[in-house]
């Protein structure tokens, strides 16, 4: 064993260490009967999953087969923590306030469609959103509600699940980047940065990057890159009690505000447009934000699939070849990590994941 | 708001630029984000040497040049906003300012910015304790604040500006116990200065090995060749540098490079202070940390290049001012400063496929491109 | 030093914190702040910046001038959000709840 990883031979090797690649390399470690290697261009936590809001969300991702994949993921996070340790997982109850009267009639629609597949969402009067929340402003007109929805420290679950893997024997090679991947015979030759590595199975975890990966493969991959703009306040006494669609309030008080959306390639700057504008949504849904002091902003690259929902499985026609690119990818991280290591040991998973192949996308 | 040319940062480079700009007939807002104007030379009461000839080459006293800019800016036609802070920069590559009540962006055609320069922290056991702070803070406390930090204090660092401020510190009744030098002898360069202090206690081979006090100094204790050395004062002042400010050129998106004897990362730029975001250009402390006369004249070449730019001034014209503000700053300016920046600049224009005009090369008679 | 130093003073970071991500692998100030929150504070590493890059060197044998700088943000300066959205026309950041009836398209977060 010993001797093929000092030859850089791997069982499989996960490109890209964020929050889907370490579940996944954490997952497969667990039955430590892989030789696996974790390897990033930079460190983990240096993409996507480090500049996040983190909603482990599920009431209102529609259709509700997505719903339903959302809902399996949240409910693993107390057995995570179990087993990886404290990632600061709270099921807060998620609210998606609204202002117009008129649209809670399509509240009631999201309430039945997503009962179809078990998660319950209560559509809240005015009343008993102020109720829950009082420091929601008086303007709303309702909110729907789940129990299912709640929040996590990004930082504490990929710092943890990379540990955990250490733990279970994976291998870390970090600050180096795979530049190119071929194919010869069974066998993927890695060219990176610090090397060539060897594996029989490659899983492609690369977040915004994915596109890149997936050329090196020659497959094209059908995702886009969204900019999402955050805000971060100073540290402000618990006065939030929920996860809001929009805002949340971390453990140390800070508050999060953000749901910008912005197709402007891979660049991570912030820009006050965006700013303001969040500013702006951040004060209409909890008027009191208005006297708290802005410490930073942040900005992220969301990967967004072209229809947007996971891409997770085998690469068509690329035996040994997977891919694990999502949007949600800090809700869907416990499941995908153990759909990828049932799909990698047995085979076949518990959840069918025909759905969410790349097959589905024309020209692929 | 709409202008030709928008300068961040009211300090003696700013101000300097603003005027230069002016009397081309450009028009110019400054934004500053404190009160009033003149950044960190509303401290300096001491003398002042290594004036441009504008300002009568002789020595002046620091809050006299302050005030001498402050009337001609009142006179001219720039259009100052005080209280008003640079905070961010808007999709369009426009700079966005708060004044606390609201955010606005400002619609430039070129931008300088000159936002000086940071002391940098010291890092020991204790250096978080109240009575613990750099030269500088304790320079604007007795300076502009006045109000006395303390009653007895250490010094820590003996450079030029260090032992400046300690013999202010005494000069207003703080008696200073000690003062505390990692190198084997004292740095600074003014005999005049080291002999008013000559009273004091100097440590050299020395560092803070820990304050200690109930919720403020009380004790410091000091790391010298003899062993440790306990002395009770009740402030600490820190001289540990300066660096340049650099989170406004990142906003604007400037690649930053590092030289060490210009006070670390700091923008890139070119001969004529412009930034890689051609729209920016950049002055004084924040291109690179020297003396006085320098600041002054990287504020005129910057202003200078950005009328070019616009069409304010002919090329020729730029080309011969430039030039005489060039040749000036290399007599002004400090060797190894001076090094360290023509370094930079060469790096730079190489680096983009930049010639060096003809007046640059022959700065010091060619001396510095040996 | 003394590992227990404080250097980030914002959030308490001492030493010993900073060197223990580096143990785990981290070699620049944004890998180190991710892990341990030192430079997320109030002045946003604008003090300890200097500090942890001297502590990097000093652990990785590498010269201060290959230590990186960290990642600068807006704003510039602590800003109250009501200076923000003064002036601001508002309007093009979406609902959660919005978007996830209306268009079937996966809204998230
Ligand atoms: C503003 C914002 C808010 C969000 N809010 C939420 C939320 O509330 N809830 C939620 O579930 N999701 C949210 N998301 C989405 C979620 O953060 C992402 O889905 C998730 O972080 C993606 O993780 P990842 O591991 O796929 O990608 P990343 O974290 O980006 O990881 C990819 C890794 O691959 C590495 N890599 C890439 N190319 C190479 C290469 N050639 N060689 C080596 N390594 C390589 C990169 O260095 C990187 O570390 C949000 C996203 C944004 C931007
Ligand atoms: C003994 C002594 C002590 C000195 N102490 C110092 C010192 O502590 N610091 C120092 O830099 N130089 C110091 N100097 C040198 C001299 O005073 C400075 O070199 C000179 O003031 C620098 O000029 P400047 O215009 O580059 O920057 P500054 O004088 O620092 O002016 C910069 C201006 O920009 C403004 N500003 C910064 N950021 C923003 C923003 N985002 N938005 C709006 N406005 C902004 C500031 O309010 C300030 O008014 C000292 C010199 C001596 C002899
Ligand atoms: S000292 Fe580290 S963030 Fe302020």
């Amino acid at each position: 064993m010993v001797k093929r990883m000092m030859n850089n031979v791997f069982d499989v090797i996960v490109i890209g260490s964020g929050v889907i690649g370490s579940s996944i390399a954490y997952h497969l470690s667990e039955s430590k009967n892989h030789e696996i290697l974790l390897i990033d261009k930079d460190f983990p936590l240096s993409g996507t999953s480090g500049s996040t809001q983190a909603w482990v969300w599920v009431h209102s991702k529609v259709p509700s087969w997505y719903g339903e994949l959302s809902m399996f993921s949240a409910e693993l996070y107390p057995f995570l923590e179990k087993k990886i340790g404290d990632v600061e997982y709270k099921r807060t109850g998620g609210i998606a306030p609204f202002f117009n009267k008129a649209e809670r009639e399509k509240a009631w629609r999201l309430v039945e469609q997503q009962a179809e597949v078990g998660i319950d969402i209560e559509v809240l009067t005015r009343d008993e959103v102020l109720e829950k929340e009082p420091s929601l402003s008086s303007h709303v007109a309702g909110a729907t509600f789940s129990k299912l929805d709640g929040n996590v420290n990004p930082f504490r679950l990929v710092e943890l699940y990379v540990k955990a893997a250490k733990r279970n024997g994976v291998q870390c090679s970090f600050y180096n980047q795979v530049i190119d991947i071929e194919k010869s015979g069974d066998i993927f030759r890695l060219e990176t940065y610090k090397g060539v590595f060897r594996a029989k199975k490659v899983i492609l975890a690369g977040g915004p990057w994915s596109k890149d990966l997936g050329s090196m493969l020659g497959v094209e991959m059908p995702v886009k890159q969204v900019r999402g703009q955050i805000l971060v306040t100073e540290p402000l006494q618990p006065f939030l009690k929920y996860t809001i669609g929009g805002i949340r309030q971390a453990d140390n008080g800070e508050v999060l505000i953000g749901y910008s959306k912005e197709e402007v390639g891979y660049d991570r700057r912030s820009t006050l447009d965006v700013i303001q504008q969040t500013a702006k949504m951040a004060t209409d849904f909890v008027p009191a934000l208005a006297k708290a002091n802005v410490v930073r902003t942040f900005s992220g690259i969301r990967v967004m699939p072209k229809d947007g929902f996971p891409i997770i499985g085998e690469i068509p026609n690329m035996d040994g070849a997977y891919v694990a690119v999502m949007h949600s990818g800090i809700t869907l991280s416990p499941l995908v990590g153990t759909l990828m290591t049932e799909l990698l040991t047995d085979g076949e998973t518990s959840i069918d994941l025909t759905r969410y192949s790349l097959a589905r996308f024309e020209g692929v | 708001m709409e202008t030709d040319l928008l300068i961040i940062g009211g300090g003696p480079a700013g101000l300097h630029a603003a005027l230069t700009a002016d009397r081309a007939g450009a028009r110019v807002v400054v934004a500053d984000e404190s009160f009033s104007l003149g950044g960190q030379l509303r401290q300096q009461t001491q003398w002042l040497s290594n004036l441009p000839g504008q300002y009568g080459y002789g020595k002046k006293r620091g809050t006299w040049v302050n005030e001498q800019l402050i009337n001609q800016v009142g006179a001219s036609n720039v259009q100052v906003l005080k209280k008003h802070t640079m905070i961010g920069s808007y999709l369009n590559g426009n700079i966005g300012v708060s004044d606390g009540d609201k955010t606005f962006e400002i619609q430039s055609r070129k931008n300088i910015i000159a936002p000086g320069a940071q002391e940098e922290a010291k890092v020991f056991p204790g250096w978080t304790l109240p009575g613990v702070m750099t030269a500088g803070a304790a320079q604007i406390l007795i300076n502009r604040e006045k109000v006395l930090p303390g009653k007895r204090a250490v010094m820590v660092g003996s450079n030029d500006f260090s032992l400046e401020v300690a013999r202010q510190l005494n000069s207003c009744g703080i008696t200073v116990e000690a003062i505390v030098e990692e190198k084997n002898q004292i740095i600074c360069s003014d005999g005049e200065l080291v002999k008013t202090l000559e009273n004091v206690p100097v440590y050299t081979n020395s560092t803070i090995e820990i304050v200690t006090g109930a919720g403020e100094v009380e004790h410091v204790v000091i790391q010298t060749p003899d062993g440790l050395k306990e002395v009770n004062v009740d402030l600490v002042c820190i001289a540990n540098g300066f660096s340049p400010i650099l989170e406004p050129f990142e906003i604007m998106n400037c690649h930053f490079v590092y030289q060490k004897e210009l006070g670390g990362w700091l923008a890139a730029y070119n001969i004529h202070l412009q930034t890689t975001n051609p729209s920016c250009y950049i002055a004084g402390n924040a291109a690179g940390i020297t003396d006085f006369g320098s600041i002054l004249l990287t504020g005129e070449i910057a202003a200078l290049s950005a009328l070019e730019a616009m069409g304010f001034i002919s090329s020729a014209e730029g080309t011969e001012q430039k030039s005489r503000c060039w040749r000036e700053l290399a007599n002004l300016e400090s060797e190894k400063v001076l090094q360290a920046r023509t370094e930079m600049l060469a790096d730079y224009h190489q680096k983009h496929e930049l010639d060096l005009p003809d007046y640059f090369m022959k700065i010091k008679g060619g001396k510095m491109y040996g | 030093m003394d590992k227990s130093t404080i250097v980030c003073r914002c959030e308490e970071i001492n030493v010993d914190e900073i060197e223990t991500a580096m143990k785990n692998g981290a070699e620049t100030f944004d890998d180190i702040k991710r892990l341990t929150r030192c430079g997320m504070g109030p002045c946003q590493s604008k003090t300890c910046l200097n500090p942890v890059r001297e502590i990097i060197a000093e652990y990785t044998g590498k010269p201060l001038a290959d230590i990186r700088i960290s990642r600068m943000r807006m704003p510039l300066k602590l800003v109250r959000m009501s200076a923000l959205t003064n002036g601001s026309e508002g309007g093009n950041v979406a609902s959660v709840f919005g978007e996830s009836v209306e268009d079937g398209e996966t809204n998230d977060e």
